[in-house]
């Protein structure tokens, strides 16, 4: 009886011992080392000083224009036409889509791109309505060249952010160049020959009006989203960049 | 003596089989959770506090604040912590996470939350991949499981759209403790509705 008893409280000693180990320092390098893989100490970021100015600056442009205004928007503009806008300019961005996607090779996805915008060209009147999405199921696949650039192994590169645009990385500004070339808006007032120069007007205008209607549309969820940071720049820098990764592997 | 062998063998049972979470029962056990959760946060009538105090125990169950606040600042620095500051810290760091994870939901409570796929990664981890539907839109919401000491399952990580909720905080922390004292960081943990007065 004895023995039993001694052999008991040993084992209930050796559990509480174990549960106490536990719960103080869950010293696991299994954890450690998942999360250090992914390489946030000593991340190369030679332009931090820049980068953090960038953010506040973005961050100011978006606090006292870009939602005042998009609220603004919202207010007149009623969510059904803000959400046909929103297809519109998606639609009209088809060939970055299409390109990007045969680039990596994804045929399937580049047939159902084109689908989407034939059909939602015409059934959706000039992309108004995603007709594709809401009643043939047919999702886009967003990939631009940044994503193209990922895909065949080109590093990210150091962070930079950009005004206005918001944090991005030396790929991700080569890949917005060369989506810049596939982007219809660029051409609005090109007629055959492509100057961007002489658009720039036009251009621009069509631009804040996407992202105006774009920010109207999102503007709780950012808002909500923000409210997690605590420091601003590590947590868009931190989020871009797995946001990033993320996108590319799928 | 028959009853102190009794009530021992009780304890060692129990120390083992009390609320542990199942590999099998993951899956019913989050899609009970998030449905409590969002029918919690519908309610209308509900005063908030009781609100988020019912919440906090669902997650109070599936939530490993310690580790979790251990991996977010990572182990050197929790190591070199003492034991008040480490309780001080996880104190905060556990309030941050269920008041935004409840801010969360709270945006999310027309949507449709089902559970799509549990995969084991390894015999102590689990990842429960749920999708969150929104007009045309997926978004992907990972919960990673690991299996504690009594065997039950927890959850220390969650993966929203490809980003890790700990590795946000984790380069944040790393980011503020290269500039300021530890100190420091315990101030602006503390607050966390800063930002909230200029929602309105």
């Amino acid at each position: 009886m004895r023995f039993i008893l001694a052999c008991l409280m040993s084992l209930s000693f050796l559990c509480a011992s174990d549960y106490y180990i536990g719960t103080t320092s869950h010293s696991s390098d299994d954890f450690e080392a998942e999360f250090n893989s992914k390489n946030n100490e000593n991340i190369f970021d030679p332009l931090s000083g820049y980068n953090e100015i960038m953010t506040s600056f973005n961050d100011k442009f978006y606090e006292y224009l870009l939602r005042p205004t998009a609220q603004g928007y919202a207010y007149v503009m009623p969510q059904m036409a803000r959400n046909g806008v929103s297809n519109f300019f998606d639609n009209l961005f088809f060939p970055i889509r299409l390109v990007n996607n045969l680039l990596q090779l994804k045929f399937q996805n580049s047939l159902q791109e084109t689908e989407r915008f034939v059909l939602n060209s015409t059934m959706g009147i000039l992309g108004f309505r995603d007709v594709a999405g809401e009643e043939l199921k047919i999702k886009a696949h967003d990939e631009d060249f940044g994503q193209t650039l990922g895909y065949y192994g080109v590093g990210s590169g150091f962070h930079v952010v950009l005004p206005f645009f918001g944090p991005s990385n030396v790929r991700d500004i080569v890949g917005l160049t060369g989506d810049m070339w596939l982007n219809p808006i660029t051409y609005m007032k090109g007629r055959g020959d492509a100057n961007l120069v002489d658009n720039t007007g036009q251009a621009l205008a069509a631009t804040a009006l996407y992202t105006i209607n774009r920010t109207s549309l999102h503007v709780k969820e950012y808002d909500n989203f923000k409210k997690d940071a605590i420091e601003l720049y590590p947590f868009l820098r931190n989020f871009y960049e797995s946001r990033r990764d993320k996108l590319i592997s799928e | 003596m028959k009853r102190i062998l009794a009530l021992l063998m009780l304890t060692v049972l129990y120390s083992h089989s009390l609320f542990a979470i199942e590999e099998s029962d993951i899956s019913l056990f989050m899609q009970n959770n998030i449905d409590t959760a969002t029918t919690l946060l519908r309610d209308k009538k509900m005063a908030k506090a009781e609100k988020s105090e019912k919440l906090f125990a669902i997650f109070d169950s599936i939530f490993d604040y310690t580790l979790m606040s251990q991996l977010a600042l990572g182990g050197k620095q929790w190591a070199a912590l003492s034991p008040s500051k480490q309780t001080e810290f996880t104190k905060l760091f556990e309030m941050k996470l269920k008041i935004s994870y409840m801010e969360k939901l709270d945006l999310y409570t027309d949507e449709k939350i089902v559970i799509k796929n549990l995969e084991k990664i390894k015999d102590a981890r689990i990842h429960l991949t749920t999708h969150l539907m929104k007009n045309s839109e997926v978004y992907e919401i990972i919960y990673k499981f690991y299996k504690d000491k009594q065997g039950s399952w927890m959850i220390y990580d969650v993966d929203i759209l490809g980003v890790s909720i700990i590795q946000t905080y984790r380069t944040q922390f790393a980011d503020i403790l290269t500039k300021e004292p530890f100190e420091k960081l315990l101030e602006k943990l503390k607050q966390p509705n800063e930002p909230a007065q200029k929602k309105q």
